[in-house]
């Protein structure tokens, strides 16, 4: 009874999504148009913190919360690479990560394509010259698509992932 | 000369030459010389039982000369089939006894080993043709004291001379209650024939005593819960061939002698009798897969399989008798069929089983389950037998284990046309007994395959593990030909059987064909299909699968570690673990089991983040040790010490002994003139 009654006091609280970025929506179908094409399934994403700060994890975490929601566009996060089209790879690389990022990427079935996701991917950012940090991420591993931003919105790794999507394959027939 | 006595002859001959070539001949030679002569003494047998059961020709043969003995053999249709059983186990067993006794050269006698091994498949061969008591007890002993004398051969390991004490205790006990109780039945003469024992009418106190003298005795023979303790000791540390025997033939001398006894001498009794075989058969079944499931000692696990499957056996003898006395003999035919094929079945795939072990053991020098792992790739055929065996022994159809275990699951399902309450609703429990157990028998093998063969090598010695000798991979693939066939076959096999047992106790003789159709007292229900057919299917989808996969599939191979989350340093230590896999299973029937757990933890002095050494040891309560045996022993020892002050090791006493016992017995001779 008290829980019928919190959620008639209550009421709807979510909110409307902000009025500043209209287009997530329509990137966020093209990704799923696109995916079914190439896929003919949803897109499915293992994320690999390769030594970030998690700021990068926190905004792609937002992507599956209640504003965007990706996985109505069938964008789809799996628990292992052997179930994975494509990696999703934030941070500097340490030099504890070095081995299990490659032994990921190893372990992705093919064909497959890697976004780095956030400026440390791609530069190491304050992290540079750290003893740590093996480096970048293409210095490990192949990389398709770089996200820049420090950290980078939902809307830009959105638009990282459909980009990388134009490199699968296309599908015969 | 009729042909069955001339294959007899040959079978007696050649396990004779074997037992004597195995006393004179050293080495290699000896050891082929020993298998050879078992293996045709055993297709003797085999073919004996064979010829018997396809022109229903009799034997019989009697030599009341011979000193002591008095010897009466007679062969029917129970004795044949048995004689198929024994011949079957036997040849697979010396096949493959050639090459795994190889190891045994220089460390433990090859000479006891030999020619012990003939006698027993001799003394089993000559047991199931008995047609006196005399007989039967003579060579029942010799079978139980060659067992005993193999189960020694590697006396020198840990525990070894323990389980053969036990099994020398326990299966005195059962045979001084079968001289008992042929003592009651042939009425003092133990040379009169088993026809007489037939026709002789006795009073049903006595019918009674003599049933469950009958069923104690050849109870601890086959192992039956409560009086199986002796097996899973007995069976891990015997030769694995000989394990393969004990477990696949000697156990089912139990089985024989009871329906011989209780079917055949005393022609069936009241429902009651049926009613405990069954309860017995449902507890053996359910308690030994139980059991089965916490063993890690390979052998031991399929030790106390043995256990289960004479229950699913007794379940099928069980409910024959009910219905015998109930006075429905199709339905009483069909539950000894089942009882009789199980008995088959389980002799091809526990001896494949207990085959495929030795072969582990032979190639890794361990059973300990959680030393093994990653066999599959090095030893690849063992591996597949092993895998036959599992799966047949699970009831997987189109394997025997499935045909067999139906018609259990058919008979029991007869006990709704019981017309009384109590015999339907305990066969309605059999039937979910038996369910559950089948289940838990799959999640046992499960394990037992899957940390044996898969994965990685969890030690150096299943590292380096190498496939085993021909001869001894032949003897397995017998027994998988085995498994097969008599699987695919049961409508062959199923009217061979019926008439077999026609003119036992009184069955008539009722043609049953092997159907899959359940016997629902509602008209229009049925449900039925072929094993046949069945296979085939099974066949045909995986040649469909694998077409597929040519076919369509991209083929381009990358051969990668097992995903491992990244890690570095992925070692066997990660691996799922027997203990494990049955750790749920512990906790769902922990009230069965009441496991103890002890876990210490030595930690660093400076600080517990840092760890020396964890042990970890589990075990499960054993109790019928703690309920039945300790007070029996404890009871035992107390008379004993009691007893011995009467021989105070006094040579006058002694005297005064005798000069008393024999005045006694003048005053008693007078007295009862």
């Amino acid at each position: 009874m008290l829980l019928f009654y919190k959620i008639l006091r209550v009421g709807v609280v979510t909110e409307p999504l902000a009025l500043g970025e209209p287009d997530v929506i329509e990137v966020a179908r093209e990704v799923e148009t696109k995916a079914r094409r190439l896929l003919g399934r949803a897109v499915a994403i293992r994320e690999v913190d390769a030594g970030s700060c998690n700021g990068c994890e926190i905004e792609i975490t937002s992507l599956t919360g209640p504003v965007y929601d990706s996985e109505r566009f069938g964008i789809h996060f799996v628990a292992s690479p052997r179930h994975a089209d494509l990696l999703l790879v934030t941070g500097p690389v340490t030099r504890n990560m070095e081995v299990p990022l490659l032994k990921t990427y190893e372990a992705t079935p093919d064909p497959k394509v890697v976004v780095a996701v956030g400026d440390c991917a791609r530069t190491c950012g304050v992290f540079r010259g750290s003893y740590a940090v093996v480096g970048s991420v293409d210095a490990v591993i192949p990389v398709d698509v770089f996200v820049s931003g420090c950290p980078p919105e939902p809307a830009d790794i959105l638009r990282g992932i459909l980009t990388a999507l134009d490199r699968l394959p296309q599908r015969k027939g | 000369m009729a042909p069955e006595l001339l294959l007899l002859a040959l079978s007696v001959a050649s396990y004779a030459v074997g037992a004597l070539a195995a006393l004179i001949v050293r080495g290699m030679a000896g050891r082929a010389l020993v298998a050879v002569g078992a293996l045709v003494g055993s297709l003797a047998t085999l073919a004996l039982g064979a010829w018997c059961l396809a022109t229903g020709a009799t034997l019989a043969f009697a030599a009341p000369r011979l000193p002591l003995t008095g010897l009466a053999l007679r062969a029917d249709g129970l004795s044949a089939f048995f004689l198929v059983v024994v011949g079957l186990g036997g040849a697979a067993a010396s096949v493959y006894g050639f090459g795994y006794s190889a190891h045994y050269d220089g460390r433990y006698s090859l000479r006891l080993l030999g020619a012990m091994f003939n006698v027993l498949l001799l003394s089993l061969a000559i047991q199931v043709l008995a047609d006196n008591a005399l007989t039967f007890l003579v060579t029942w002993e010799a079978m139980s004291l060659s067992a005993y004398l193999l189960v020694l051969v590697e006396h020198d390991q840990h525990g070894t001379v323990r389980a053969a004490n036990w099994y020398l205790a326990v299966t005195h006990a059962g045979f001084a209650a079968l001289v008992a109780a042929f003592l009651v039945l042939a009425g003092g003469d133990m040379t009169g024939s088993f026809a007489a024992m037939r026709s002789a009418t006795l009073p049903p106190a006595t019918r009674n005593v003599v049933f469950l003298l009958a069923l104690v005795g050849f109870g601890t023979k086959a192992g039956v819960i409560p009086l199986h303790v002796w097996l899973p000791m007995a069976h891990p540390v015997a030769p694995s061939h000989v394990s393969a025997l004990l477990s696949g033939v000697v156990i089912k001398m139990g089985v024989y002698g009871l329906m011989r006894v209780a079917l055949d001498l005393l022609g069936g009794g009241p429902p009651w009798w049926g009613g405990v075989v069954l309860g017995l058969g449902a507890v053996s079944a359910l308690l030994g897969v139980l059991y089965a499931l916490m063993e890690h000692d390979l052998k031991r696990l399929l030790a106390y399989h043995s256990v289960e499957n004479v229950g699913i056996i007794l379940l099928g003898v069980g409910a024959g008798l009910m219905f015998q006395s109930y006075g429905l003999p199709g339905l009483a035919t069909l539950g000894f069929i089942a009882g009789l094929y199980h008995t088959l079945n389980h002799a091809c795939f526990k001896g494949l089983l207990f085959l495929g072990a030795g072969s582990v053991l032979y190639a890794t020098h361990t059973r300990n389950m959680e030393q093994l792992g990653g066999l599959i790739s090095r030893m690849p055929r063992t591996a597949a037998c092993f895998l036959v065996g599992a799966a047949a022994i699970s009831a997987l159809p189109p394997l025997n284990g499935f045909a067999s275990e139906w018609l259990v699951f058919q008979t029991l399902m007869g006990g709704a046309l019981v017309p009384h309450p109590e015999a339907a609703i305990g066969m309605a429990i059999a039937v979910a007994m038996l369910a559950l157990t089948s289940g838990l028998a799959v999640a046992c093998f499960v394990k037992a395959f899957g940390i044996t063969f898969l994965a990685l090598p969890r030690s150096a010695e299943a590292e380096r593990a190498r496939e085993v000798p021909a001869s001894m991979q032949v003897g397995m693939l017998v027994l998988v030909g085995m498994c097969v066939a008599l699987g695919l076959t049961p409508f062959l096999v199923v009217p061979v059987l019926s008439r077999a047992l026609a003119g036992l106790g009184g069955l008539p003789l009722t043609p049953i064909g092997f159907s899959l159709s359940l016997p629902f007292s509602v008209s229009g229900v049925t449900g039925e299909m072929s094993p046949l057919l069945v296979g085939v299917g099974v066949l045909l989808l995986g040649t469909l699968t694998a077409v597929v996969l040519r076919g369509v599939a991209d083929r381009r191979l990358r051969i990668g570690d097992t995903w491992g989350c990244g890690r570095v340093g992925q070692t066997p230590r990660m691996e799922y673990t027997a203990t494990a896999f049955a750790e749920p299973l512990r906790r769902v029937f922990a009230e069965l089991y009441r496991p103890t757990e002890d876990l210490s933890i030595d930690f660093h002095p400076k600080s517990k983040y840092f760890v020396r050494s964890i042990a970890y040891r589990s075990e499960v309560e054993p109790w019928f040790e703690r309920l039945l045996y300790t007070p029996l022993l404890s009871a035992l020892r107390g008379a004993a010490v009691r007893v011995r002050q009467v021989q105070a090791g006094s040579l006058h006493l002694y005297l005064a002994y005798m000069t008393i016992a024999l005045l006694a017995l003048l005053v008693v001779a007078r007295w009862s003139r």
